[in-house]
């Protein structure tokens, strides 16, 4: 187990511009794949696409990013990436739908963006168990899907 | 630098687990067996609870000779136990914090949620962590009702074992489908009353939260 704690910087940052380099010739950057739902972990154990056990902690103020630098020395980097956030977006056809797709999402604690005139509901887990809960407003054509995820 | 030399520099925040589930499933149960079973470990520890109107189950931790009464917090939550853990866990937090504060090497704090529903869930920016109990009296059909509770905790506890015989429970059929539900993320069973089952529970909160092994 790697223990690793807080993150030292990001892969695009100047400072480690030269070392992580260096060791991308050398095969040396591993990447530890973080679920997009647990992003906001500030403790997890995870491996990396190379299989070292990473025991990760955060400060309560700090966060992990796409890119975050977790470790660094002159054998290897591990560097955080996420999966993409599955985002399903609604738009409501009249002020009424909005109403009710907004009391939906509210009750159900969905987490969601506000996009203009769309709703943006970020998944946490299979899009059929969101979609179940709003069939009724689906099959009215009160809310229109504008994308699949 | 080394993250490691990088967190010597800086203490190490306490990890924070949750405790929700159903009202009467064994919570506090849970909790009173968690206490001497981790400490046992060596885990620094401290408490915090969550009542309605009340601190009932702080109190009855405090009297419990289990652990240093001023370790154990009292949050009230006034409203529906979730508000408090999810929607704005504000309260928790400050009672963590202040915990933190009084007991600098606090390395564990568990949150023991109100009695709530299965739809309970905790806010990540609450707890690192969080188990969800439900019991056996409960009827053996509550995996199966795939409450956020029960699909989304890290750890899902199934107590009261002992009763299952006298409430018509087929037990390992009932966890079979807690698995099932749950995408084959942990279930583990106990049975509070007797301490069955706690040393499982123990043991994964040390290799998940406090990274022991």
């Amino acid at each position: 187990m790697l223990r690793l704690h807080g993150v030292l910087g990001h892969e695009s940052d100047t400072l480690y511009h030269a070392r992580l380099h260096a060791l991308e010739h050398h095969d040396g950057i591993e990447l530890l794949f973080v679920p997009s739902e647990e992003a906001g972990r500030k403790r997890f154990r995870l491996a990396t696409d190379r299989g070292t056990d990473c025991a990760v902690s955060l400060a309560r103020g700090e966060e992990l990013v796409d890119g975050a630098l977790l470790y660094i020395d002159e054998e290897k980097a591990i560097v955080a990436r996420f999966g993409r956030q599955r985002v399903w977006r609604l738009r409501p056809a009249h002020a009424a739908a909005a109403l009710k797709l907004g009391w939906n999402a509210g009750n159900l604690h969905w987490r969601v963006r506000f996009e203009e005139d769309c709703l943006a509901i970020l998944l946490d887990g299979p899009l059929a168990g969101y979609r179940a809960r709003i069939a009724h407003l689906l099959d009215a054509g009160d809310i229109v899907e504008l994308a699949d995820v | 630098m080394n993250p490691l030399q990088r967190a010597a520099g800086s203490r190490i925040a306490a990890a924070r687990v949750g405790i929700g589930g159903p009202v009467g499933s064994g919570k506090t149960a849970l909790v009173e067996r968690l206490i001497p079973a981790l400490m046992a470990r060596g885990v620094d520890l401290a408490i915090i609870t969550n009542d309605l109107v009340t601190a009932e189950d702080a109190e009855r931790i405090r009297r419990s000779g289990l652990i240093d009464p001023a370790r154990v917090s009292a949050v009230e939550a006034g409203a529906c136990p979730h508000t408090v853990i999810r929607e704005d866990p504000t309260l928790n937090i400050e009672a963590a914090d202040d915990l933190e504060r009084r007991f600098p090497g606090v390395e564990l704090i568990l949150i023991e949620s109100g009695g709530d529903n299965l739809a309970s869930t905790f806010s990540r920016d609450l707890t690192d962590f969080w188990m969800f109990v439900i019991d056996v009296g409960g009827g053996d059909d509550i995996p199966r009702k795939r409450g956020p509770g029960v699909i989304r905790c890290d750890t899902l506890v199934i107590n009261k074992t002992d009763l299952a015989p006298y409430v018509g429970v087929d037990l390992e059929r009932m966890r079979q489908q807690a698995l099932a539900v749950r995408d084959n993320r942990p279930v583990l069973l106990t049975n509070c009353r007797k301490g069955e089952g706690i040393d499982a529970v123990v043991s994964a909160i040390e290799r998940d939260v406090l990274f022991r092994a």
